[in-house]
């Protein structure tokens, strides 16, 4: 069968040759050209989602900041949304008596050289007159947006996050070791993934440090894991719920342990944080939990937010896996659903890209689940829309975090 | 292999030394759960998919194996073919017993 022979093999060259990107003034090339209108407080939210609303199907996205205090960690956040590669220009929509930096934030985004303006709702003249500016200029630049200009992309400049939401007992059987393997093949064309959720790697971290580039990574990696082992205890609650034992988990570290095979089989060539970009090609692991004593409370309420973190390191793509039927999307980074069981993939088909309870049936080897893996990561980046982006899942979430810089031996490449 | 066999496949035991089985698919009480390699184990409960069988008598406070890799420890003794779950599988980091579902 040609199934066979491809597996874990690359998707053919004129499906590789249909990947475009839109350059940006970094060098970094996004594979969508969106609209992003940003609220800086809850209290500009229904303004900013008014505008919006016509446009959501023609390429205009809603993010925000809910809090009214100040947060460097809300200010990284929003500044690497609105400069994420995927986004081409971008509205700031403001209130005008909250605490958000919104001039900093606006000359920011103005000196990558993308089209950014401010709406102040206070200046405006209240809500129908913002909603009113706010339409007209998503009118003028969504047409502009959907006829720039595009240049090719390889796989070595995709940045690939993947996260697991919604697990189940076969999901570390099926989808996550089908995701290592096309993060395999990825990250052996030159490629780049970040995993995450230290919270969810409890009993991994020694196995972590093994595949570590250097020792002193490796430490750091350990440490990372047990910081969130440690910030859990305190919390009183593991990153494990009634979701995961409906579906036949049973611990954190039988969890953790399915997780971890989404990371595949490569060297781990960094740690990173919440807005900070690989620094070069390969795999690494973004830390998501807080430094410092629990001072907010669950450092991850749900999974959009730390789906939100990868996309600010410039994933340009999430693969996610799930078990019991996640249909979550993400603003900034259209979302690619592997579900790990034929049952619930027959159940909610319309918003899964991909069975991998193919595995569990019977039916095909974990490599060629990653192969085809692998093809649908090229079909969005050429254009296609995944199923959840179809959709018009945009989920975006936002909270008060508080993170230290990373340790110097984070980012040995 | 007979495709009576194949379709008998309905557990995946990751490891050689595990003590539990996953169900691929659900599993009915008296049902012989059977992985490729040919382990069976005759189900003497209801084991639903994804969810994990004791492939050997698990003494209290051993080590629950899968992928070689502990993966909790049993609270009671759990005898062959029963479910092993949150009800005699403890964390050995943290047990939340508040969490709902239906």
């Amino acid at each position: 069968m040609s199934d066979r022979m491809m597996a874990g093999a690359l998707p053919p060259a004129n499906e590789l040759d249909r990947m475009r990107g839109y350059l940006r003034s970094d060098g970094r090339k996004g594979i969508r050209n969106y609209a992003v209108v940003a609220y800086l407080v809850e209290c500009a939210h229904h303004v900013a989602r008014r505008i919006v609303e016509p446009y959501q199907e023609s390429g205009a996205q809603l993010i925000g900041f809910p809090g009214c205090y100040p947060s460097d960690y809300a200010h990284g956040v929003l500044s690497a949304m609105t400069t994420h590669p995927n986004v081409g220009a971008v509205l700031l929509v403001s209130l005008g008596c909250e605490e958000f930096r919104r001039r900093d934030l606006l000359e920011a985004i103005r000196a990558t050289g993308r089209t950014a303006d401010l709406l102040v709702i206070q200046k405006e003249g209240g809500t129908a007159a913002t909603i009113d500016a706010g339409r007209a200029w998503l009118d003028r630049q969504l047409p502009q947006l959907a006829a720039a200009p595009t240049v090719p992309l390889a796989l070595n400049e995709l940045v690939i996050g993947t996260k697991c939401g919604g697990s189940d007992g076969l999901s570390g059987v099926t989808i996550n070791p089908a995701v290592g393997h096309a993060i395999d093949l990825l990250i052996d064309q030159g490629g780049t993934a970040i995993f995450e959720e230290t919270c969810e790697l409890i009993g991994c971290e020694s196995h972590m440090a093994g595949r570590a580039v250097t020792p002193d990574l490796g430490k750091e990696i350990v440490e990372a894991v047990r910081k969130a082992d440690r910030y859990h205890r305190d919390l009183g609650h593991a990153s494990f719920g009634g979701g995961n034992i409906k579906f036949g988990l049973s611990t954190i570290e039988e969890k953790s342990l399915g997780a971890y095979a989404k990371s595949g089989t490569r060297p781990i060539s960094g740690l990173l944080k919440p807005g900070i970009q690989p620094p070069a090609s390969g795999l690494y692991l973004m830390d998501t939990i807080n430094d410092g004593p629990v001072r907010f409370g669950i450092p991850n309420v749900n999974d959009t937010q730390t789906v939100t973190e990868m996309v600010t390191a410039g994933c340009h793509l999430i693969l996610f896996t799930t078990g019991a039927g996640s249909v979550v999307g993400q603003a900034v980074a259209p979302v690619i659903k592997g579900v790990s069981n034929s049952r619930v993939f027959q159940r909610m088909s319309g918003d899964m890209d991909i069975n991998a309870g193919t595995i569990a049936d019977g039916l095909e080897s974990i490599e060629q689940v990653g192969a085809r893996i692998l093809r649908e990561i090229v079909a969005a980046a050429s254009g296609t829309p995944t199923r959840s982006e179809a959709l018009g899942h945009q989920e975006f979430a936002l909270y008060y975090k508080t993170y230290e810089p990373l340790g110097p031996s984070c980012l040995p490449v | 292999m007979t495709e009576q066999a194949e379709t008998a496949i309905n557990m995946i035991v990751l490891a050689a030394g595990d003590n539990v089985g996953v169900a691929t698919r659900d599993i009915a009480t008296g049902e012989t759960a059977r992985d490729i390699k040919g382990h069976a184990v005759t189900a003497l409960e209801a084991i639903p998919q994804g969810h994990k069988i004791a492939l050997a008598d698990i003494p209290a406070e051993a080590a629950v194996c899968r992928f070689g890799v502990p993966v909790g420890i049993a609270r009671q003794a759990i005898p062959t073919g029963h479910l092993a779950h949150v009800h005699n599988i403890a964390s050995a980091y943290i047990n939340n017993d508040e969490d709902h579902y239906e």
